[in-house]
């Protein structure tokens, strides 16, 4: 979009901050979850990380660990309010929510956190537009960073993506000498450099400028190949076995590991599910509120009769990938997953998605090679 | 559903209580107490004409056993600043042990208030059988005195207003403040709420 | 480790458990393995990073692993007392489930690293401080070899205290602040071995006794019902608070209930199902100073 990149310094970033700060836009961005993570020598867990409204650059943690909770939170929050009502004489009368959101930013997003955002919008509006969802999207101007990638569990590059990949980012910072090579990709990226353009600086002409892009360059590329070694899938057989394995043994092989926590979903930049509760707040008023909620609890598809189609955790655990790998794809031509790998760092027990979507990668590979697709006993056979 | 049903109170009041000046703050008291003593006993403190503040509202349970402390956390939920818990005194359960297995948990749930910051000055445990009248008059007094000294529970009342400020519409509006009479039917004052939104929320009025 | 390999293939050759719940290498550390076969017992091992708390999968409600058939759990001194929890509550017969004891020396804060680490003050679980069990003594079999007391950590009943001497207002400002980060997800609960309701009162919709609403307030009525429901059958095993995705200090409560049930009843949880849990039991000569 932008017809040269731009360069923002580290100084020109704390410049940014500090004025959007000043201006009262909100900026959302990387930030050390507490005071120690700062610290030269913290510990592993005092590095933590989360995704906040940041009024100075000394919060900011970029290309630190990857954040604890995804952006989620920030267009489906953990909850919201979907009307307010009350009794009004024989009456009720409904409020409903203001979705005139105020603008706000967000600096430093991790690129799969990004993508999630327009894979989400498909089901948030499917059958139905959902308002605060879409207001939220309206009000927000993405920029990501580029990603070094985290560790072993990012697979990224497997579902479609890559550490630097644009997809629902309006603009992307990239790691350079001195600062972040800055480009454009859509108007709202344009139109927010346009409106801090004193922040950014324009590249050194001639060679000074092309050395930073090539770093940038090559810092995307150091981790492309960083991450391709992490997993690798064939989608379309993938689906294929999902397809024709729901029956399949090696469902009751990873319901027993699995504590239907859902830590798995709250992570999730692309979980979307949510519960509807009403809850009074006085007599004569209350709220309509949406919380999340995740098909890994046995409670999600409880019927009132007691019934329960998902009855165990072997069955709840397929849903989730089935979901993901092969429904989602199917109604919406996008993966519902952006291989950030949170589900398998999270995992107080060590469900891994990455190992469990390359053994039914491998699974799959011999179904297509023995031309046995669609015959499930011969595929369980040479699975086993 | 209301666990609580609120007393009345005069005058005006700020939308979200913080104006309520502790010289003229009456507390909500929300007393939960055994069928078979302490209620007794408060009917007693009443036919007996016996001095007391009207602010508790008593909630009548078969037994202090089968009080659970869910309750109590309703109770500030729904804007209660302080709570009893009051049935029979040891050896005088009408099942036996209640109120022996009330202590017990109530023991530990004290503590268990008292470490996430309710103060426990809020609450009050108490003994009161069907004669003693007069001593229910006391609990009741004491408590509300020692909760008007505290002053209103707004902390915790407001905890939902304060989980999303900038994305919950309601934190624009009246939190509960719970002055809506006596009766759980449409209150006179429903309109107080929309002449309390700021501009902007034009959907409201 | 071939020693624990070794019972367990015994046990799965001569058909004495049809699976046995221990730990394994994950892609990101030790994690949790259930074995139906003798050949895969080679996978098992036991090390400083084997954190969880395998009672958990005891849990009668888990058909996934009850339809595996009889089961043989390894188990730390912890792990064993929280077994003893469910014998207590009988939600498991002792006949029903085999218990390889494993003598523990403490283990880390984090079962994801490649390789065990050196225990030191620390690397080390704050769930080890104060721990007494260095070999479980209601277990069927102990394998493994003798070990050293754990390093001492952070004191956790320092970091209580230091909470304690705050005023309550202080106290509440804190714990706002932790739990309004809560998204109700309900890791804990699910990490936890003594949490195995059929229905938690969370899920109970009539009435709705605690809000699902993960702002402050829902949150407060969680955690403080999650609190008083384990208190005096806490093992302190400290699952709850590892498996919480927003680092809440659960492990702050536990610890501070087990105080409170020691202080008022004299109570430690213990390894003997047939001790009664203080809540549930009562003495007639209970203190009452809080009463008027």
């Amino acid at each position: 979009m932008s017809e040269r990149a731009l360069l923002l310094t580290h100084d020109g970033l704390a410049t940014l901050v500090e004025e959007l700060a000043a201006a009262g836009t909100p900026a959302v961005a990387p930030a050390w979850a507490g005071d120690a993570g700062r610290a030269a020598g913290a510990s592993a867990a005092a590095r933590e990380t989360e995704y906040r409204t940041v009024s100075g650059a000394a919060e900011l943690a970029f290309g630190e660990r990857l954040p604890r909770l995804s952006l989620k939170q920030f267009f489906l929050p953990p909850t919201e309010v979907l009307f307010s009502w009350r009794r009004v004489g024989g009456g009720v009368e409904l409020i409903p929510p203001p979705t005139d959101f105020a603008a706000q930013v967000v600096l430093g997003a991790r690129p799969c956190d990004a993508a999630a955002l327009p894979i989400v919008d498909k089901v948030m509006n499917w059958d139905y537009a959902d308002e605060l969802w879409n207001a939220r999207r309206a009000a927000t101007t993405v920029f990501s960073l580029a990603c070094g990638v985290e560790d072993d569990s990012c697979f990224c590059s497997a579902v479609f993506l890559e550490p630097a990949a644009a997809r629902g980012s309006d603009g992307r910072l990239t790691p350079v000498d001195g600062g972040y090579l800055v480009e454009t990709f859509s108007d709202k990226g344009e139109a927010f450099v346009a409106a801090h353009r004193e922040s950014f600086t324009d590249l050194p002409a001639g060679a000074g400028g092309e050395v930073l892009a090539v770093q940038a360059e090559s810092f995307r590329a150091t981790a492309r190949e960083r991450v391709a070694g992490n997993l690798a899938v064939d989608h379309g057989r993938l689906r294929d076995w999902l397809d024709h394995h729901f029956d399949d043994p090696f469902w009751a092989g990873l319901g027993p590991r699995c504590n239907g926590c859902g830590v798995c979903a709250s992570v999730c930049p692309t979980c979307h599910c949510f519960d509807i509760v009403d809850e009074p707040e006085s007599v004569g008023r209350g709220v309509r509120r949406r919380n999340w909620d995740t098909c890994q609890t046995c409670v999600f598809t409880l019927h009132a009769s007691g019934h329960n189609p998902r009855q165990d955790q072997n069955a709840r655990f397929r849903q989730r990938v089935e979901h993901k790998f092969l429904v989602y794809p199917l109604k919406f031509g996008d993966v519902l997953c952006t291989g950030c790998g949170r589900c398998s760092r999270a995992c107080p027990t060590g469900q891994d998605l990455a190992e469990i979507l390359a053994d039914i990668d491998a699974r799959a590979a011999i179904d297509a090679g023995a031309g046995a697709v669609g015959d499930e006993g011969a595929a369980d056979e040479a699975a086993s | 559903m209301s666990v609580v049903n609120q007393p009345q109170r005069s005058g005006e009041r700020a939308p979200d209580d913080s104006g309520r000046a502790t010289a003229e703050f009456e507390p909500r008291i929300t007393a939960f107490v055994c069928n078979w003593c302490t209620y007794t006993g408060a009917d007693l403190a009443g036919t007996s004409r016996l001095h007391m503040a009207s602010n508790v509202r008593i909630i009548r349970l078969p037994c202090t056993g089968r009080i659970d402390h869910v309750f109590i956390v309703k109770a500030f939920e729904r804007g209660a600043d302080g709570v009893i818990v009051s049935g029979c005194h040891p050896a005088d359960c009408h099942y036996t042990a209640g109120n022996y297995h009330a202590r017990r948990r109530f023991g530990v749930f004290r503590e268990l208030l008292s470490f996430l910051g309710v103060d426990p000055e809020r609450l009050t445990f108490s003994w009161v059988s069907a004669s003693e009248g007069g001593k229910w008059a006391d609990v009741v007094n004491e408590t509300i005195e020692r909760v008007r000294r505290l002053g209103p529970f707004d902390s915790y009342h407001g905890l939902a207003g304060a989980a999303t400020p900038a994305d919950d519409p309601f934190a624009r509006f009246e939190m509960p403040a719970g002055a809506t009479g006596g009766t759980a039917a449409a209150p006179a004052d429903g309109h107080d709420a929309a002449s309390q939104a700021p501009s902007g929320t034009g959907d409201a009025s | 480790m071939s020693e624990l390999q070794d019972t367990a293939r015994r046990l799965l050759d001569e058909g004495l458990v049809q699976v046995v719940i221990g730990w394994e290498e994950g892609p990101r550390g030790a994690r949790p393995v259930f074995v139906t076969s003798a050949a895969d017992c080679e996978r098992l091992i036991f090390d400083a990073r084997c954190v969880h708390n395998l009672a958990t999968f005891l849990n009668p409600r888990r058909s996934q692993i009850t339809a595996l058939g009889k089961a043989a759990v390894v188990v730390k001194g912890c792990d064993a007392k929280a077994v003893a929890g469910l014998l207590r509550e009988a939600q498991l017969e002792r006949a029903g489930i085999v218990l390889i004891g494993v003598r523990c020396g403490g283990v880390a804060g984090e079962p994801a690293t490649l390789a065990p680490p050196a225990l030191s003050a620390e690397t080390v679980s704050a769930r080890c401080w104060g721990c007494d069990v260095r070999e479980p003594e209601s277990v069927d079999m102990l394998v493994g070899e003798a070990q050293p007391e754990p390093p001492v950590t952070a004191d956790l009943d320092e970091r209580v205290a230091a909470l304690d001497a705050l005023s309550p207002a202080e106290r509440f400002a804190f714990w706002t602040k932790e739990l309004s980060r809560c998204t109700q997800c309900y890791a804990c609960r699910q990490a936890c071995p003594l949490c195995c309701c059929e229905r938690c009162i969370v899920e109970k919709t009539e009435p709705q006794w605690i809000e699902t609403s993960p702002h402050p307030r829902g949150n407060f009525a969680w955690h403080l019902t999650r609190a008083q429901h384990l208190a005096g059958r806490c093992v302190g095993c400290g699952e709850c608070e590892r498996a919480c995705p927003v680092g809440i200090p659960l492990g702050l409560i536990n610890r501070k209930l087990q105080q409170v049930v020691y202080e008022l009843y004299g109570y430690t949880v213990s390894e003997d199902p047939a001790v009664p849990a203080p809540i549930g039991a009562y003495a007639t000569d209970d203190t009452q100073d809080f009463i008027e």
